[in-house]
């Protein structure tokens, strides 16, 4: 299973999932790779949880991440990363947002007890520890804020993916597909992102994990 | 590309011609596609009022000589399906595709109903894709089956399949212009009365085995590995699962994926299992395949062992993945799986323990969470039954709100208030969504109203089938002054049906609608209350159109005293409490509705009057 990438992207409905998976398989099938994603578009509703399972590699064929067996967990949004944990294998990759969205069910029940607080960030990275050590929490909001649009917390997210060298898509491919997908109005600003984000993750993990030079 | 675009990549090489539809997960973006490039392909398009006109439409086409395509989600073909039963005896003429979309695990729809039993029962010929690439191929061969045998053809897909994407190699595109046909008149050739009935019935069954013999030697049903002693038998979904769990367990059974599930190969499938020691069904739902290799078992291999759901080895209900499917062929072959997957999600569960859940909420400015808030407030201590239907308001029945008593089927919330009038001692008001309402709300309505029924209904009029993708339906006036379309006008349509009890109330007007709605309901007789405000998702679209602002909302941190209405009454996903326990709004995702406004009773909401 060389040269095979497994990656579930998840977040809440409204954050820019589908947009993160068309430009990585924009990027693949520019770079000859093979590429399968699993979508969910069922309800069209913002707020709710939403995840893409997307793979790469000459052999995959099913659309869903075998348990145990995803390499890596790009999560827009924290408490989602925990939900879908059981795809991620022994140290994995994370690369979460560390913006919190609360379920408005879940503050809803907080405000009817005295002194609750909510499940958040903290605990979510505590959890994720005892599976893997290979986390990266960044705010990705205020890097797409310096990147000039807030809506490119995704591409922030996409850039962080782009540094390790066992993902398999060519970054220049990344960001000529940027280009080519996202509205022009927004290219540089999500072109900047994607940097802003590798520089994250490039900083964080460079010693510890085979990484490409940016 | 998306599966779903396969299939309208496939129809669109095959010179489909007419294209009519019902959106419905898993199938939405097929009915999407084609209402975005109809035009531009020269393809007649229309979203029908449900999917039996939408069934009904193509059929027309294909009977008088142009390819037709339609497509519906699994219970959509219930809809459908007294055209459906009746075009298996009359034929078509030109190709007649209908795509129908299973839901295992029910994602987005009320069951998980196996579709596959529709062919067999009207004798239509079905396929099932297991990915893009089959689709596209499965789709263009089905056009020309149907037209060589003169019979609807049936694409049977699963929501793994639909919303799978990958890379496809396309055909060449080559359409002709549209152009109408004479018709030509042929006694009782599509009329099935009498004997005309009986004559199809036998033409019936004379083509299905002439269907059964092409499908004998069809390259959509194919073997990877012959030879081995044990084999899986396999379509759909299963397939892709099935062939990474050999992989995972480095086994290499031969596997039968079938593409052609009705009618069945047997002769091929009695050839695969013959030398077989022991075979592993993999088939998502009920026991299709599995009944029938049981029966040609008996007399190809009757010592074979066949495993499936039968034995226990896969469930009848939920979906599959490459780990099911690695378990199952693990304990057939007596082998272990490299990794211990339920140990992996057992440690996930604790893990999650304490994890919020996320489940499907109405969108921050969504009408129907005023309209819900007028209702609370206006039924305060009147017991009431709440019979409701199928759309964006079907989550009401959920948490926080828990609000509603029966769900059906498209529709059936006027028919179940019927006869919950009669019965219960409560007054009975029933709630539906203006596209549920043209869907299938209208006879239920006109039952209502012959019968003098004495309960309330209440219509959600967003203006488009909100939850699919906010799509147009019979009632929304085009943004665009598309002359194709004369948008009915929902008050007209209940006085012309003999309703002459009609409130309309503002779904944002949470201060006056309660007044309205409760002197409506205290009213004997059959009522009808219009709450009308447009879908938020498509507002917002609208807006970024026409370069119109969104304006959030904001918190006095200095006037909020924690009371929590907007919270604990109002459930907007945009509010969330602050390290100090006060009520926070996420500007980003707050649509500006100002309903939360007029609920806090200390008036500490307002407008943050910057566009986000």
């Amino acid at each position: 299973m060389k040269d095979e990438f497994s990656v579930l992207i998840c977040g809440v409905g409204g954050q820019g999932l589908v947009l993160v998976s068309n430009v990585i398989g924009n990027a693949c099938a520019a770079s000859n790779l093979r590429v399968i994603t699993g979508e969910q578009h069922g309800l069209s509703q913002r707020s709710g949880a939403v995840s893409i399972h997307l793979r790469i590699g000459s052999d995959v064929r099913s659309p869903l991440i075998p348990v145990g067996m995803g390499d890596a967990i790009v999560s827009l949004e924290a408490l989602e990363t925990l939900r879908y944990i059981e795809y991620l294998k022994e140290d994995g990759l994370v690369l979460m947002n560390s913006r919190v969205a609360f379920p408005i069910t879940d503050t809803v029940e907080l405000v009817k007890k005295k002194n609750a607080k909510y499940f958040g960030r903290e605990d979510v990275e505590n959890r994720l520890k005892q599976v893997t050590a290979n986390i990266l929490s960044v705010d990705a909001f205020e890097l797409a804020r310096q990147a000039g649009n807030p809506l490119t917390e995704n591409t922030v997210l996409l850039g962080a993916m782009s540094v390790f060298e066992s993902f398999p898509v060519p970054p220049e491919a990344l960001r000529e597909s940027i280009a080519k997908t996202v509205p022009q109005k927004a290219k540089d600003a999500n072109l900047k992102a994607f940097e802003l984000g590798a520089k994250a993750s490039h900083d964080r993990f460079c010693t510890l994990l085979p990484c490409r030079q940016i | 590309m998306l599966c779903n675009e396969a299939i309208v990549r496939g129809a669109l090489e095959a010179d489909v011609k007419v294209y009519a539809g019902y959106p419905g997960s898993p199938t939405s973006e097929i009915l999407d596609a084609f209402y975005e490039i109809g035009e531009r392909m020269d393809v007649r398009t229309n979203i029908s009022a449900n999917e039996k006109v939408a069934l009904e439409t193509v059929a027309g086409a294909a009977m008088a000589g142009l390819r037709g395509m339609t497509s519906m989600k699994s219970v959509g073909l219930n809809v459908a399906s007294d055209s459906f039963f009746t075009l298996g005896y009359t034929g078509v003429t030109a190709g007649l595709v209908l795509i129908v979309a299973d839901d295992p695990n029910a994602h987005s729809s009320q069951s998980e109903q196996d579709g596959r039993f529709f062919g067999p029962s009207a004798y239509i010929p079905m396929l099932e894709p297991s990915d893009p690439t089959d689709a596209i191929q499965m789709v263009k061969y089905a056009f020309e089956l149907s037209e060589r045998h003169g019979v609807p053809v049936l694409i049977r897909t699963v929501t793994r399949v639909n919303q799978q994407s990958g890379i496809v190699q396309t055909g060449s595109l080559n359409r002709t212009p549209f152009k109408k046909v004479k018709w030509t008149h042929e006694p009782t050739r599509f009329i099935t009365v009498a004997d005309s009935a009986r004559k199809f019935k036998a033409n019936m069954l004379e083509r299905t085995k002439r269907i059964a013999q092409e499908f004998e030697v069809s390259p959509f049903n194919r073997i990877d590995e012959p030879g081995s002693d044990t084999g899986i038998i396999t379509s759909s979904a299963g397939y892709n699962y099935a062939v990474e769990a050999c992989r995972i367990l480095n086994t290499r059974p031969s596997i039968l994926k079938l593409g052609t599930t009705y009618p069945l190969p047997k002769k091929l499938i009695s050839d695969f299992i013959r030398p077989l020691k022991q075979v592993l069904i993999v088939e998502e739902l009920s026991p299709y395949l599995e009944l029938n290799v049981t029966a040609l078992a008996k007399e190809a291999n009757s010592q074979l062992k066949i495993f499936g759901k039968e034995s226990g080895h896969l469930l009848e209900m939920l979906e599959y993945n490459t780990n099911i499917v690695s378990t199952a062929l693990a304990r057939v072959i007596g082998v272990k799986t490299p990794l211990d997957f339920d140990a992996i999600l057992k440690r996930a569960d604790a893990l999650k323990e304490g994890l919020p859940v996320r489940p499907p909420t109405f969108c921050p400015g969504c009408p129907h969470r005023g309209t819900l808030t007028s209702m609370r407030l206006a039924l305060r201590g009147i017991k009431h039954v709440q019979p409701t239907d199928i759309g964006c308001y079907s989550m009401a029945p959920l948490a926080p709100l828990f609000y509603g008593d029966t769900l059906l089927s498209m529709g059936a919330s006027l028919g179940v208030a019927a006869g919950l009038q009669y019965s219960v001692e409560e007054p009975v008001i029933a709630m539906i969504g203006d596209s549920t309402f043209y869907h299938a709300g209208l006879p239920g309505l006109a039952n209502a109203v012959n019968h003098k029924c004495n309960f309330k209904l209440i219509i959600l009029d967003n203006s488009v089938t909100a939850m699919t993708g906010q799509q147009p339906n019979l009632g929304t006036v085009p943004q665009d002054d598309d002359a194709s379309v004369q948008p009915l006008r929902l008050e007209e349509v209940l006085k012309g049906m003999g309703v002459t009890d009609i409130t309309i109330i503002d779904a944002y007007d949470v201060k006056e609608a309660p007044k309205k709605l409760k002197e409506v309901f205290t009213r004997p007789g059959f009522s009808v209350i219009i709450s009308r405000r447009i879908c938020a998702l498509y507002g917002d679209r609208i807006k970024r159109k026409k370069g119109q602002p969104i304006v959030p909302n904001q918190v006095d941190k200095n006037v909020c005293n924690k009371y929590y209405a907007c919270i604990r009454d109002f459930n907007c996903p945009a509010f969330n409490v602050d390290e100090d326990g006060q009520a926070h709004i996420s500007r980003d995702i707050c649509d500006g509705c100002m309903v939360c406004t007029k609920l806090c009773p200390v008036s500490a909401i307002k407008t943050t009057g910057e566009p986000r």
